[in-house]
């Protein structure tokens, strides 16, 4: 592998590390236009970070070092699904046969340690959180492979970046991939980065809430790494969704970038306004919900095999 | 190098007979753990040695040949002892502090050695072994001596149930295997392994043997819906035992239908698609009856079972890749298959034998009851961490290695066969990633509820000793080893997965991964975590304060989420499938009352099937109660009337 392959591969996973709290902003300022409210600058989540990184760190006293641990292992495992996340058509650092496995297991690395970190307080607050987590993990696993493992079987390839290439625009089948993979990767995105009708991102205090209640006893760094870690993991549900697109900018490569920016705006606007239209789900009805994202993504591979 | 197994069994020999001749038992014990795990060590070194030196088929006894052609050095042999010696070393060195609780109770402990050894020598022999009846006998051995084993606290009632639950159990399926090696004789006419051959072609004989070996395996292997015995036996059993019956025992029976597969030829593709479908099974309900679970011990043998499963969905891929000679699916299926039944060896091991050490310090099996080791012994916890995270499948340990393969087969499947296999093998993706979601959240569970937060039940100290850290250390270590570095291992596997292809296109693991890239991003995630590590704890700005509880100061450890709360979201979703059962009592009066809450969790192979399967036979038997009188001369008749008729019945066969 040649150096300028590799720095082309380092692109992608700097430009999202720079971009990522952005979109988190870009979110939040929609929503408050929504709701009609000036709301905080976009850069507030940049603000947010460096406050957090000069911030005192404090544990509970019940805390054991795996409170030390845990953000550290669980950001690690994120940054490192960047590098195997395609950008659109830039070729991530490592793309290799079996790849779109360890992207699903490293976040599964990264949901054990904030689980173990947020029980190691002790507290019954944590506890629920961590709970719920688990158990809409378990939902939101299967969803993964319906979407982007179904494209793996249609394609016959096994790594993420040639998995995105085997979408083809001719097709007339292609059309309704982008568009079931597209609703079944927005629920995913939804679970698995907290938003709305999952989980409520701004009221931690409430018992009813999943990710936020886990880190209620986190600050300093560790939310720092908490934090980023889940602004990271927005940008790369949305990348992984904004690539279903990928055809676009095999036809023409600034088509394809226009493309991109204009679809990862499009699902910040459509976060935005499902969190100004809809309020929380009930717990009992969400893997309802996840299961229903389950069932539309096996419609991809029945296209493919009763169809064709 | 034969030489070398055979010290090895000796001393293997010799540690049981000094465990019963040297007088001080505590001294015993000492001599035992070395003697023996010298032995093994000779045993481990034998089949590193020969696995290397792949396919060299060595005579176990040079200048026997007659008694040398009972045993086969053949890769898959050599890799199931690899197996067998690498879980039982650490097993014999956590001997050593566990049983000093036992040591005023000198003669059970010294009948527990010897059996001990008995088993591991048993169980080494019995894969080695290439003669139907050696096997038998071995087989015959190993299920016994194991189940002397089980009896070291005979006096207590729960022991005795469930011992003899697997004592029962374990001989039905000896007597289906008796049936199917008979029929196996009868059609090859040889007692050999080598010789055994079963086609479609010899008609039903292939259906009831093929039926009678898998049923007599899987009920070893703990496959559902015959893994009733497991959770019952594997909770009683002494930690050191059941450590080693959940790692290496349940594997003779992967080991027999690996036998089996070899015998078979060639195979249908019924066979390949009922394994997947059974394994899947097991996978999935394996571990959601496993988070159901309080009892640390019986929740890892449900463990055991879905990982069994995940092993039997490797065995099925390559039965499919064998039925169509598929040389990249056979390599990913078995080989899979066969990398995961060592590391699950390897973990479940180490997760048997800390939870061995909980026991003996906190003398209570019921994780609601524990909370807090962290504290007290945090390179423990770190330990049994790593074995966590392993058996969840998770990156970068050895767990994760070994389902990775199979995946890859899922995949390689749908691509090379088309047709319906891509929505079928899409299903066992989403299947396995099912389960994969379950275990994390199941071992999120028991890491949580038992190491972290504050004590639930106040224990003075936890002591671990030197030994326990040296046997879990390598445990752990040895997960480190093969998730990183996985080459090491792959190269004996392939070895071994070349028995099962044809031809001469033998595939090199190299081909299916670029394995240099997992091993350096899995490198350098370790590294960037130490290294973040090592930054957080050199910044200065930190200190400690009260958890957060909305201005409530009195928080007591009783108020922490229990085991039962946190499993109760995804097992709430699948409660009659899982025989849940709760008791509620609220207080509906104005004053507060006493309320209650109870749970438990059956099963529905044990309450659905085996207990109405006994039931009817009990009624049966009941029914010809008539027989039985209290005068012997009756019995002399019915004697004499069994004599008549087998004696009539061979004259009438004879001449007519």
């Amino acid at each position: 592998m040649d150096l300028s392959v590799s720095l082309q591969g380092l692109f992608p996973f700097v430009l999202i590390l720079l971009v990522s709290p952005f979109l988190v902003g870009l979110i939040n300022k929609q929503k408050a236009i929504l709701t009609g409210r000036i709301g905080a600058p976009v850069w507030q989540p940049y603000y947010d970070l460096a406050r957090l990184s000069r911030k005192e760190t404090i544990y509970a006293t019940s805390a054991s070092f795996i409170s030390r641990i845990a953000p550290v292992i669980s950001f690690s495992a994120i940054l490192f699904t960047l590098l195997i996340l395609p950008i659109g058509y830039v070729r991530p650092l490592f793309s290799f046969n079996g790849d779109i496995i360890v992207f699903a297991y490293l976040l599964g690395l990264a949901r054990f340690f904030q689980i173990l970190g947020a029980m190691d307080i002790g507290s019954s607050f944590e506890g629920m959180g961590a709970a719920r987590e688990a158990t809409f993990a378990v939902f939101a696993e299967p969803i993964f492979f319906f979407t982007l493992g179904s494209l793996a079987f249609i394609s016959g390839h096994t790594s993420i970046y040639d998995i995105y290439h085997s979408i083809q625009l001719d097709e007339p089948s292609a059309l309704v991939f982008i568009i079931v993979s597209s609703i079944s990767g927005f629920i995913l995105l939804v679970t698995e980065c907290s938003r709305m009708p999952i989980d409520d991102p701004n009221t931690h205090l409430e018992l009813t809430m999943i990710h936020e209640v886990m880190i209620l006893d986190n600050s300093g760094i560790d939310l720092f790494l908490y934090q980023y870690g889940s602004y990271i993991k927005i940008m790369v549900y949305a990348v992984f969704e904004a690539s279903f697109f990928n055809p676009f900018s095999m036809a023409n490569e600034w088509l394809g970038f226009s493309v991109f920016i204009v679809v990862i705006f499009l699902l910040t606007t459509v976060i935005a306004w499902v969190e100004t239209m809809i309020a929380r789900f009930k717990m009992k009805s969400i893997p309802q919900y996840l299961l229903f994202a389950t069932a539309i993504g096996i419609l991809n591979l029945l296209i493919y095999t009763f169809v064709r | 190098m034969e030489i070398l197994f055979l010290i090895g069994c000796s001393l293997i020999l010799i540690g049981a007979v000094l465990a019963v001749l040297v007088k001080p038992i505590q001294l015993a014990l000492r001599i035992y753990v070395g003697v023996l795990s010298a032995g093994l060590l000779f045993n481990l070194a034998f089949a590193l040695v020969n696995l290397v030196h792949l396919p060299a088929t060595p005579l176990l006894f040079p200048g026997f040949p007659v008694l040398s052609s009972f045993f086969r050095l053949d890769g898959l042999a050599l890799f199931f002892l690899l197996i067998i010696t690498s879980a039982a070393i650490p097993a014999i060195l956590s001997t050593l502090s566990y049983l000093n609780h036992y040591l005023h109770k000198a003669a059970a402990v010294r009948a527990f050695l010897v059996s001990f050894s008995l088993v591991l020598l048993s169980t080494q022999l019995l894969v080695l072994a290439n003669h139907a009846i050696v096997f038998l006998i071995f087989w015959e051995l190993m299920t016994l001596m194991a189940y002397l084993g089980l009896l070291l606290e005979k006096e207590k009632p729960e022991i005795q149930k469930g011992s003899f639950i697997y004592f029962a159990t374990t001989h039905f399926a000896t007597f289906c295997l008796y049936i199917f090696f008979f029929l196996l004789h009868s059609q090859s006419g040889s007692w050999l392994f080598s010789d055994f051959q079963l086609t479609q072609s010899s008609g039903m004989v292939f259906y009831v043997a093929f039926f009678f070996g898998f049923v007599g395996f899987a009920i070893k292997a703990g496959f559902m819906p015959f893994h009733f015995w497991l959770p019952h036996a594997h909770s009683i059993a002494p930690t050191v035992l059941s450590a080693f019956l959940s790692a290496v025992i349940i594997k003779t029976g992967i080991y027999g239908i690996f036998r089996m597969l070899e015998f078979c030829s060639p195979l249908p593709l019924w066979i390949g698609a009922g394994i997947l479908a059974i394994s899947l099974f097991s996978a999935i309900f394996g571990v959601w009856y496993a988070l159901a679970q309080h009892d640390i011990k019986k929740l890892l043998a449900y463990h055991s079972i879905e990982n069994i499963g995940i092993i039997g969905i490797g065995i099925g891929l390559g039965c499919l890749g064998i039925t169509y000679s598929i040389q990249p699916l056979i390599w990913l299926g078995l080989g899979g298959a066969l990398f995961h039944t060592f590391n699950h060896a390897i973990f479940k091991s180490l997760l048997f034998l800390g939870s061995g050490v909980i026991y003996s310090n906190l003398h209570t099996r019921n994780i609601e009851l524990m909370g807090g080791i962290v504290k007290s012994a945090p390179w423990f916890v770190g330990l049994f961490l790593i074995g966590s995270v392993a058996i969840s499948g998770l990156p970068p340990l050895n767990g994760f290695m070994s389902e990775f393969l199979i995946y890859r087969g899922f995949f390689e499947s749908a691509s090379i066969f088309g047709g319906y296999f891509p929505f079928f093998m899409l299903l066992m993706t989403v299947g396995l990633a099912f389960v994969g979601g379950l275990a994390l959240a199941c071992f999120t569970k028991i890491n949580s509820i038992m190491f972290l937060g504050n004590e639930r039940s106040p224990h003075l100290k936890f002591t671990v000793t030197g030994l326990d850290y040296l046997s879990l250390g390598l445990l752990a270590f040895v997960c480190l080893l093969f998730g990183i570095y996985p080459q090491i291992i792959l190269g004996p596997i392939s070895s071994v997965v070349a028995i099962f292809q044809s031809g001469e296109s033998a595939q090199t693991f190299s081909t299916f991964a670029q394995w240099n890239f997992i091993t350096g991003i899995f490198a350098a995630i370790i590294l960037l975590i130490s290294t973040l590590i090592i930054w957080k704890v050199s910044r200065t700005n930190q200190r400690k304060s009260a958890a957060w509880g909305c201005g409530y100061a009195g928080q007591t450890s009783r108020m922490q989420y229990t085991a039962s709360s946190y499993a109760d979201d995804i097992n709430g979703i699948a409660v009659s499938v899982l025989h849940l059962k709760s008791k509620v009592k609220i207080p509906e009066t104005i004053f507060p009352e006493t309320s209650r809450f109870h749970s438990h969790a059956g099963d529905f192979s044990e309450d659905g099937l085996v207990k109405p399967a006994y039931s009817w036979i009990i009624g049966k038997i009941t029914s010809v109660d008539f027989l039985s009188r209290t005068d012997i001369r009756f019995y002399i008749l019915f004697m004499l009337l069994t004599v008549l008729f087998y004696g009539g019945t061979a004259i009438l066969w004879t001449y007519l």
